[in-house]
């Protein structure tokens, strides 16, 4: 398919981005930050499909599904209704393209790595994922983010990607969005009314579904400081070593009172087995207070599994999946673990 | 060894600079004016019968120049073998895969062009769809073509030697089984088409092939034109790998609309339409059984396969032979049995790719006899070098091996990788994470016959030297697509007439210039460079003998070489020759002035004494192969043989598995330029590894690609690439150019079964069903741990 026609807009500020967002929110706008999935997405023939509200289901708020990778995903979800809708929906569905793509390229305010006076860590929505792989900041106390950043892409979609573009196209194996929500990542949502501030892991509610408002532009995403003995790590398991889409993608970070424990903190968060990344909350019930040892990841490898909920696709099987989380989850625990130990 | 001044150098290609410049013109980057583009419609359904066609909307779209369907086109039969004509420009009667052709426009744009397409209604009664290869002969299946009966387009039955002779001998049998799955080449350029007639009625089409002439003569056949009347040009090509070496619908449907127009039409396939128009590997389901003397001697192998080729059988009739008799060689088997079903199922159709027809064969067959060296307690290298052909010897399916360094080429891999030492190690290692695997392979060096029954020429090459001195032109209808055959031509022209390559000119891939059969079954540097050596040859003999008569000289005592003659019987007197040039050329300043006689002035003298010199040279081979059915496949002038060493890294939990070393050795006879050689060897490294780890074609259901783009269809990336290690060996085949033979498509027979070989090691298990998957392994592994006997032998 031939790229469609569109318009593209650049506004100078902030300001003006959200204004154009408004004027044109009805005629289908998209946010172009670095087109590295948007671009291909867009040659795609059936986009975007408008996914109904399932009453009483709050798994699935309904709201826009973008490509047909997306409604692939959402037709084998388990359940029933929601995809029920979306068959409807994909029924009436014709080619509908974005008339306009607002592009953030020239918004200097959305760019750049910083540390905030509270010692957390501020990273523009724009910020391309290469810069976040180069800084030196990143991979000493946020080292998972470093490691998806490492392994998204290539270096050519590195160089035009962005952390915002990973996280608001909401892939459930999103290789920067996994490790944000393992850090305990904030984002930050801007619209003409003001700021809000967003778990990542509340921010998905589907393959390539958010919660983000029509007129809302995600900005930044804000890391918490690490506190001491803390370590973290991130792994995607794929068929080759570049340009992949996770089979499954584990990010943990760990925090321990003193070198040898105990554990006061730690998050698991899982790509690529779920509609959306997945954060495994059996993880703190069984290493929370607890002294590290192998039998205790190995046990909580077990529960970590069990939280998964991953389907059969052509990438790989729901069996195979649930392994690796396990075994995945056990490893990376133990890497988080001496690298905890290592930071004062 | 002779000495040459260019050949077995490693001079850099004659298109080189163009194609990092981007100055080479592809297909899709030439312009003409009033162009319209061509769009394809493709059947959304696997099997479906056509009910009714309107194509009233799409004509009235504003733009749309032609709308043509099978009522335009004719039902003319075509296809690549003449036996299995199957296939007509667009589908009348039936539907038969997701992506077959039902109609084409031309349109004034892109756009246009394909909203015109969305606009054709096509009336559809869908039928039960035929997807498993394994089933398609099974009594009830719906059936795909009324001339295939139980859907086998093609059957084998051969036989040679005794096979319950070799059971007899035998002291360990054992059957194996492997299966692989439809690829894609993943050449980098799509399909491109562009077709013009001109005021004369003559057709002329530039086109992404591989293979001028074959594609020349369907298109004659098929739209009803006089041969004469079309003509061919290739410009440059980025890869082929055999999809691109027979006709496409895109071809066909292209010169369709430019004859419907008058106007010029070009047509490019977006990638999903490579996937959907495929013609690449088939899938193979192969069985083995292998028997061997307690001495290790091979003593017979009885060996079934089934070929699921997808809709239509295209090169398919050439694979199914191949398949089998690929494996006569390069061991010596006395017996051997072979039972092979070519079927169609509702799938793209598939054709000939890179070692056609050998690959998953010669991969089965090599893990068998890893399998036997392990059960025998032989280290698997030196199983093999018992068996290893030698020079001279005949296959038992009657290929004979003019040149063969295949013990050669297996010591220089078993030494370079140190193969002993670590193998010792890890015959103590097994399956802990770290694997060293071994194989070897053979293949032709250029089809003996070609896809049509003729004693045509193979090639002719016609070499003119230029009217006014100085430099030579070479034409050919040779198809550089890529593997550096203009070049090779260059070169050889350049060495026989002692000129420096800038002053060869090499035009070629023109169907007007000659017959070239094309780039395929490892042909050109065997075929085309003998037809080349002898035009150049015939040149030189043509201006010897013009200047030995101006000089009062015999011929025979004059040569040419480093730009200039030369005289083996003492000093000449050229002062004649030097005075005429001067004269003819005043006023001019870059003029000879050396104190011998030169190309320049020696070529221009031979035109103004005999005008125009050109010489010609063409090659076909003699007759070659047995007598038995399906005897000419398989058959070649020469055979290349090749060995290979992979060493490979598991993780033994989530079965990633790490390519860390991979050493080749391929005997191509004589390398007429060594980067060339060893460039085919890495590639061929590079696709085997992507079929042995990654590459599948991945179908829904209902017949549909789910995997139709390289995003999701894996190749190996640079990171996966390991250190690679080519070795050239050279055994001077007798009857190719120089000693040359082939390298192209052999250089990958090995490179699977290393893997899979050097897998085991790592792992201690064996896997059956390509690509090997991080997920296939893992399931392999635990599957292992149940049932640990299983692994162990009977």
């Amino acid at each position: 398919m031939i790229l469609p026609r569109f318009d593209v807009l650049v506004p100078e500020s902030l300001e003006e981005a959200l204004e154009m967002l408004g004027e044109h929110a009805d005629k289908g706008v998209r946010i172009l930050a670095g087109g590295t999935d948007l671009l291909v997405d867009l040659r795609r023939p059936i986009i975007p499909v408008h996914v109904p509200r399932c009453d009483g289901c709050a798994k699935h708020p309904g709201g826009m599904v973008y490509s047909t990778i997306d409604c692939e995903l959402w037709l084998s979800e388990p359940t029933a209704h929601a995809g029920g809708s979306l068959r409807n929906a994909l029924q009436d569905s014709r080619r509908i393209s974005p008339q306009y793509l607002i592009s953030l390229h020239l918004l200097r305010e959305l760019k750049g790595i910083k540390r905030l006076d509270n010692g957390s860590l501020y990273i523009g929505a724009t910020t391309t994922i290469r810069e976040i792989a180069h800084s030196e900041k990143v991979r000493r106390c946020w080292t998972a983010l470093a490691e998806g950043a490492d392994n998204l892409g290539s270096p050519l979609v590195r160089n035009r990607g962005t952390l915002g573009g990973n996280i608001a196209n909401a892939r459930p194996a999103a290789d920067m969005f996994v490790p944000t929500i393992g850090l305990n990542g904030i984002l930050k949502l801007q619209s003409l009314g003001g700021e809000r501030l967003l778990p990542a892991r509340d921010f998905a509610s589907g393959p390539g579904l958010t919660v983000i408002e029509p007129l809302e532009i995600l900005t930044a995403v804000i890391y918490p400081a690490p506190l001491s003995y803390s370590g973290s790590s991130y792994y995607k398991l794929a068929n080759r070593k570049a340009l992949e889409i996770s089979t499954v993608g584990v990010s943990v970070s760990l925090t321990l009172e003193a070198p040898d424990g105990p554990i006061t903190d730690v998050r698991v968060a899982l790509g690529a087995v779920g509609p959306t990344p997945i954060l495994a909350e059996s993880a703190k019930g069984i290493l929370l207070g607890e002294t590290p040892d192998e039998p205790l990841f190995k046990k909580a490898a077990q529960a970590i599994r069990k939280d998964a909920r991953p389907i059969d696709d052509h990438r790989g099987s729901a069996w195979y999946r649930s392994n690796m989380v396990q075994l995945l989850s056990e490893r990376l625990l133990k890497i988080a673990y001496i690298r905890a130990k290592r930071n004062k | 060894m002779k000495k040459y001044s260019i050949l077995n150098s490693r001079v850099p290609r004659v298109d080189a600079v163009d194609k990092v410049t981007g100055k080479a013109l592809y297909t899709d980057d030439i312009k003409m004016p009033g162009i319209l583009i061509g769009a394809i419609l493709h059947s959304p359904l696997a099997h479906a019968r056509i009910l009714n066609i309107d194509t009233s909307l799409a004509e009235r779209l504003p733009g749309v120049k032609a709308v043509v369907t099978h009522r335009e086109a004719g039902t003319t039969p075509y296809g690549v073998s003449p036996a299995r004509y199957d296939e007509t420009i667009f589908c009348h009667d039936k539907v038969r895969y997701v992506g077959d052709e039902i109609a084409a426009v031309a349109a004034i744009d892109l756009d246009t062009a394909l909203e015109a397409v969305s606009l054709i209604k096509v009336d559809f009664e869908e039928l039960p769809v035929v997807l498993d290869g394994r089933r398609a002969m099974e009594e009830g299946r719906p059936l795909l073509h009324d001339i295939y009966k139980n859907n086998i387009c093609a059957e084998v039955h051969w036989h040679f030697g005794d096979i319950e002779q070799g059971k007899k001998e035998s002291y360990i049998v054992r059957t194996d089984h492997l299966t692989s799955k439809m690829q894609d080449a993943a050449f980098l350029e799509p399909q491109s088409v562009i077709a013009e007639v001109d005021s004369h009625g003559n057709l002329t089409m530039w086109s992404s092939t591989q293979a001028p002439h074959y594609i020349q003569r369907t298109l004659a056949m098929a739209l009803n034109i006089p041969l004469h009347k079309v003509r061919v040009i290739k410009p440059a090509v980025g890869g082929g790998f055999g999809p691109k070496a027979s006709c496409s619908t895109a071809e066909l449907a292209t010169c369709l609309l430019a004859i419907k127009t008058g106007k010029p039409v070009k047509l490019t396939f977006d990638r999903e339409q490579v996937f959907l128009h495929s013609r690449a590997r088939h899938q193979f389901f192969h069985t083995m059984t292998t028997g061997v003397k307690k001495d290790g001697t091979l003593a017979f192998l009885d060996h079934q396969c089934i070929l699921d080729g997808g809709a239509y059988a295209s090169f398919g009739i050439a694979t199914i032979y191949y398949a089998g008799s690929l494996l006569g060689g390069p061991y010596r088997l006395k017996n051997m049995k072979y039972d092979g079903y070519r079927v169609v199922t509702n799938k793209p159709a598939c054709g000939a790719q890179r070692g056609h027809g050998a690959v998953i064969a010669r991969a089965l067959f090599e893990v068998q006899l890893d399998r036997i060296a392990e059960e025998l307690g032989t280290d698997p290298i030196e199983l093999r070098l018992k068996n290893v052909m030698e020079a001279g010897e005949t296959t038992c399916n009657e290929l004979f091996v003019s040149s063969f360094g295949m013990r050669e080429a297996l010591e220089a891999v078993r030494d370079s990788a140190a193969w002993k030492k670590k193998r010792s190690l890890s015959g103590k290692t097994r399956g802990q994470g770290r694997g060293i695997g071994a194989a070897c392979g053979f293949f032709v060096s250029g089809a003996g016959y070609p896809i049509y029954r003729s004693r045509t020429y193979h090639c002719t090459v016609v070499t003119k030297v230029d009217d006014v001195g100085g430099g030579v032109t070479v034409s050919s209808g040779a198809a550089d697509i890529g593997q550096g055959s203009d070049t090779v031509l260059a070169m050889i022209t350049a060495e026989e007439l002692g000129l420096p390559l800038d002053d060869v000119k090499v035009i070629s891939g023109d169907s007007n210039l000659s017959v070239d059969l094309g780039a395929y079954s490892s042909r050109t540097t065997l075929m085309t460079g003998a037809a080349c050596r002898d035009a150049a040859r015939d040149v030189k003999r043509q201006i010897l003998e013009a200047i030995a008569g101006v000089l009062c000289v015999p011929p025979e005592t004059l040569d040419l070489k480093d730009g200039k003659v030369e005289s083996l019987s003492g000093e000449l007197d050229f002062s004649k020759i030097r005075e005429e040039y001067l004269r003819e050329h005043k006023g001019f300043i870059d003029l000879p002035n050396e104190l011998c006689l030169t190309f320049r002035e020696a070529s221009r003298i031979a035109f103004l004494e005999r005008g125009s010199i050109v010489g010609v040279g063409m090659y076909r081979p003699p007759p070659l192969g047995g007598s038995f059915k399906g005897a000419t496949v398989g058959t070649s002038p020469a055979f290349g043989c090749s060995a290979q060493v992979a060493e490979v890294s598991v993780d033994l939990g989530t079965g990633e598995i790490t390519v860390e070393n991979i050493t080749g050795a391929h005997d191509c006879g004589f390398a007429i330029n060594r980067t060339q050689v060893e460039g085919q060897m890495q590639g061929s490294m590079m696709m085997g590894m992507g079929e042995a780890l990654m590459e599948q074609i991945i179908y829904d259901k209902k017949g549909r690609i789910v995997n139709a783009n390289l995003a999701e269809y894996k190749i190996p990336t640079a990171m996966d690439m390991p250190h690679l290690e080519a070795i050239i060996v050279e055994s001077n085949e007798p009857h190719g150019p120089y000693g040359a033979k082939e390298v192209g498509e052999g250089a990958i027979m090995p490179v699977i079964p290393s893997i899979l070989n050097a897998v085991y090691d790592a792992t201690g298990v064996r896997i059956e069903e390509l690509p090997l998957t991080p997920e296939r392994l893992v399931a392999a592994m635990e599957e292992a741990k149940k049932k640990p006997s299983l692994q162990e032998n009977p």
